[in-house]
């Protein structure tokens, strides 16, 4: 018998019977030459293959059992929260009585005990705690994640981690997201195919409302309730009381006051519901839509680890609103992005512009989006946000003008603090 | 539906549903507590399904499976253990998804659905929805003839999977959605305003105001004066061409008092709207549809759906042409003004919207009158058709979006030739994965599912000389490999769209994918349709 050779303790006869039917031969699609099919690939996923799922919520808690009915058996787990009532209608591994536990932790235990021989090794904390040598020991990483941020990072990371000598530091990296009856995974080789933030254009900008339209005229009941939590909490409990948008009675206090400006001002349709998905950005979630998702990230996970089919090229998405509809396409890299091209990217300004109006334009360009960014030329600092010493130093130049202190034509470097990042910007002015 | 305004923080339950109310709110919410849900097969696939029904709150739903729990059955299905090897699959089952909320009411039928069809089939009128996976397709025919004898019966959806590749079929013979959540833009009227608009936009004499009022007119008005005097310098008419549209939007820019008046700049985005915003084609379709024309026309029986559109199709119908529209809409989008203005025209808006929905509803009573002249009171009639002010309110409100999507018969396409031929020169690919399950289906009890095999089973299909291309040959091929697999990832994949389509069926919300079969492919990692 075929499984014979990679059987565990843990093993039944016939556990693998329908995922076998893929891995013991190929299809008529299946690249001949790169499917080692058989015993290779099951051992490869059942006793070599260590696989990190960042995120144990919506995604991760589909993800993760996923991931082990596949026949993956050493799985990692990061998530940095605890818990919440209003999880249970789609996290399936957790329960009432799981409230306020990590995720993490009771996402690991739940499908340990579900499937038997697999080990699910849990951390309860941020991505950004992990080193290289830490991401370096997984051969693939599945991301379910809410957070822009945490995903750039991470992709920045191991776009960083690639080293062209050794074929191991390439970790691919497959990136799932939902969002109501939508969502999208795909599939990121870094350095190879586009990354995570050479799409960062497709995102759609959030809504920001002008702090004069909350100060003065208010039209929506978004507006007050942004004037609630933006300038009234702050103006009543000043620095003593932070605003949790998490803690009920907080919400009720904004709801309250929201309510009150919106009387005053004849605006309708203020409601606790309301106030709490405007100030938590709530984005609407369900099972089936994380179902389908995840579901995609570790069908192309099975596939790159074990080349019974060809892996996904290179971005899915799919919208369930009107009837079943998808797409799926190959999402172009750009020579321009910041973490895997290296190309510079000219960019005319106003010539009176100021290096703190330049950083503004960075953090909201929809391609560059960079917050906190220090610039810096070849030669000198023009603003660095840290160390403290330095920002002190280069504080005065930011009312002074861009074109006053960089010569047209020479390259400027911008990097993030919160991202391992960095752009080449060749400056003109008009 | 009228809203109940919530003032304090949520109950437990609200907290719990928190992100799918948010989705299809309360009334779907209890639409959704109400259904009761019919799976056949405990598979890998039928409790995905499931699960992505338990946890947002089904009402019921029964498993019906004959058979005891394989060591098979377990490796691939998370609500199956090892403890359960040897026990009524269906049981189990039901058993570990009803650990996932305790509101959803279960039970499990260790019974074969062949044998319920040969000796109660009427049991199965109890439910709402039934899904059935991978069940034979002599047995899939006959559940499919059966629900389709009576317009009364559930819907089905009918679900294959093998390893890579999987397709669903939603049998249905009327679905009539009012809330589609339609993302069309509907008409401001700017093109048409009404009485009070006209008289409120005429009335503003831009070049008396000062400075401030002058940057916080609404853009409606703005765009309503821009477009009187452009008629009146070109001849009555509006701007057509592009050049003309960017003389106009340049028109628009020149009524600035000052550079940076963002309400102008905002009346030139949307400058669009001042050429007549017609009634969306898809509802002047639905005027013509046969359930309005069946000779006889609307009865006492016919669905409050199809006299609401009846009185909506007259109220169209008795406006002046060229100037008809549906009943206004009072939800304005955010607009670059201050708060009294805002507001005001707001109140424009809302007061115009009530009035419509007003005569509106006269048309709809006149009509509804016609049908049943008692003497009681318009309430009492329409709530007799089952009608209540909510309803009216979401069809006036939804008028742009709604919706009546009806199925064939499940497996019709398979006895149509010429359609299976057009449908693979238009979509090969997709074509070839429904062609190559029927194919699957359609091998004679004891047949191995060999390549050889399934492909005389395609020629059978498509006549002798049809060609088979090579997007056949690779879903019979890939057929031939997994013909028994039911992979996690697939199961996942495929539980989660069918969920989502029985969740928009339930609830009468968005629109299901009904008509044509939706099918999967997990090597290229996409999904498509077939008539």
């Amino acid at each position: 018998m075929a499984t014979a050779s990679v059987q565990t303790p843990h093993d039944w006869p016939g556990r693998y019977y329908h995922v076998d039917q893929i891995l013991d031969r190929p299809g008529p699609r299946t690249i001949e030459e790169a499917f080692t099919g058989g015993d290779e690939a099951k051992t490869f996923i059942r006793s070599q293959c260590k696989v990190l799922v960042i995120g144990a919520g919506g995604l991760g808690c589909e993800i993760l059992p996923n991931l082990a009915l596949s026949g993956f058996r050493d799985i990692h787990v990061i998530d940095m929260d605890t818990i919440d009532v209003s999880n249970l209608n789609r996290q399936f591994l957790f329960r009432e009585k799981d409230v306020g536990r990590p995720k993490a932790i009771a996402a690991a235990e739940y499908v340990m005990k579900r499937v038997p021989g697999v080990t699910v090794t849990p951390y309860h904390g941020k991505i950004q705690d992990k080193d290289e040598e830490y991401y370096m020991q997984f051969q693939i990483i599945i991301c379910g994640l809410d957070s822009i941020e945490a995903r750039r990072w991470i992709n920045a990371t191991l776009v960083g981690m690639v080293d062209e000598d050794n074929p191991d530091s390439l970790k691919p990296l497959i990136d799932g997201g939902t969002e109501g009856f939508r969502g999208q995974s795909r599939v990121i080789l870094p350095t190879i195919t586009s990354c995570y933030e050479c799409s960062l254009d497709m995102l759609n900008k959030p809504t920001v409302f002008p702090i004069c339209t909350i100060a003065n005229t208010p039209r929506l009941p978004e507006h007050c309730i942004e004037w609630a939590s933006v300038l009234e909490w702050p103006r009543v409990h000043g620095d003593a009381k932070k605003l949790d948008t998490d803690d009920p009675e907080h919400i009720s206090w904004l709801y309250e006051k929201a309510s009150a400006r919106a009387a005053e001002f004849s605006i309708e349709g203020v409601t606790w519901s309301l106030t709490q998905g405007v100030v938590k950005n709530i984005i609407p979630a369900i099972a089936s839509t994380n179902a389908i998702i995840a579901a995609s990230c570790v069908n192309e996970a099975l596939k790159i680890a074990t080349n019974a089919a060809p892996h996904l090229q290179n971005y899915m998405m799919m919208i369930g609103t009107e009837g079943v509809y998808s797409f799926t396409f190959e999402h172009e890299k750009k020579e321009e992005c910041p973490v895997c091209g290296g190309a510079t990217v000219d960019l005319s300004i106003n010539r009176d512009m100021t290096v703190e109006e330049l950083i503004e334009y960075l953090a909201d360009k929809q391609t560059i989006q960079i917050k906190k960014p220090s610039l810096a030329t070849s030669t000198t600092s023009i603003y660095m946000q840290a160390p403290p010493i330095l920002e002190r130093a280069t504080r005065p130049n930011l009312e002074k003008k861009v074109s006053d202190l960089v010569p047209a034509g020479t390259e400027v470097t911008v990097t993030a603090t919160s991202l391992p990042l960095r752009l080449t910007l060749r400056l003109s002015y008009d | 539906m009228s809203q109940i305004i919530q003032t304090g923080p949520p109950d437990a339950k609200t907290r719990k549903y928190d992100r799918q109310l948010r989705l299809w709110a309360a009334t779907g919410q209890s639409a959704l507590e109400s259904a009761r849900l019919l799976v056949i097969g405990a598979t890998a696939t039928s409790t995905s399904v499931l699960k992505n029904l338990v946890l947002p709150g089904i009402g019921h739903f029964t498993i019906l499976d004959p058979n005891t729990t394989t060591p098979e059955d377990v490796g691939n299905n998370f609500f199956l253990e090892i403890d359960s090897i040897g026990k009524q699959k269906a049981v189990e089952a039901a058993r570990l998804l009803s650990e996932l909320n305790e509101s959803v009411q279960i039970a499990a039928e260790p019974a074969d659905i062949a044998d319920i069809l040969a000796t109660k089939p009427e049991w199965i009128s109890n439910y709402t929805m039934v899904i059935a996976h991978n069940l034979p397709r002599k047995v899939v025919d006959k559940l499919a003839a059966y629900l389709w004898s009576d317009r009364s019966l559930p819907a089905l959806i009918v679900v294959k999977t093998a390893g890579f590749l999987a397709e669903f079929y939603l049998q249905c013979h009327e679905h009539t959605v009012i809330d589609s959540h339609s993302e069309e833009k509907v008409s401001l009227r700017i093109d048409n305003p009404f009485p009070a608009l006209l008289e409120k936009a005429t009335s503003i004499d831009l070049s008396s105001l000062d400075q401030t009022t002058h940057s916080h007119i609404p853009f409606i008005y703005i765009l309503i004066q821009a477009a009187a005097q452009w008629r009146a310098k070109h001849n009555n008419t509006l701007p057509k061409t592009f050049a003309e549209r960017k003389a106009f939007q340049k028109f628009i820019d020149e009524m600035k008092m000052k550079a940076d008046e963002e309400n102008f700049d905002e009346a030139a985005a949307q400058a669009f709207r001042v050429a007549p915003q017609p009634i969306p084609t898809g509802i002047l379709k639905l005027f013509d549809d046969p359930a309005l024309n069946a000779p006889g026309g609307l009865t006492r029986e016919s669905k409050p759906f199809f006299h609401l559109l009846a009185a909506l199709k007259e109220y169209v119908l008795s406006q002046e042409e060229g100037k008809r529209t549906l009943p206004l809409s009072a939800n304005l989008p955010d607009i670059k003004s201050d708060t009294k203005s805002y507001v005001e025209v707001q109140t424009l808006y809302k007061q115009r919207a009530r009035e419509e929905r007003g005569m509106f509803k006269a048309v709809l009573v006149k009509r509804l009158k016609t049908l049943d002249p008692g003497n009681g009171s318009d309430e009492a009639l329409l709530e007799s058709f089952g009608i209540s002010e909510g309803t009216i309110d979401d069809f006036v409100k939804n008028s742009h979006g709604l919706t009546v999507l009806r199925s064939t018969v499940y497996g019709a396409i398979d006895k149509d030739p010429a359609l299976l031929d057009t449908s693979l020169s238009e979509k090969p690919r997709e074509t070839a994965v429904h062609i190559a399950f029927t194919a699957l289906d359609s091998l004679p009890e004891g047949t191995e599912p060999t390549v050889d095999n399934l492909r005389a089973q395609v020629v059978r299909l498509l006549g002798k000389d049809a060609e088979i291309g090579e997007d056949v040959e690779n879903c019979i091929g890939e057929i031939a490999r997994t013909p028994t697999a039911d992979l996690p990832t697939t199961a996942g994949f495929v539980g989660g769209l069918v969920a989502q389509e029985a969740i928009k069926l339930i609830t009468k919300q968005y629109l299901p994918q009904v008509g044509g079969h939706v099918v999967v492919d997990l090597i290229g990692s996409w999904t498509g349709i077939v008539p």
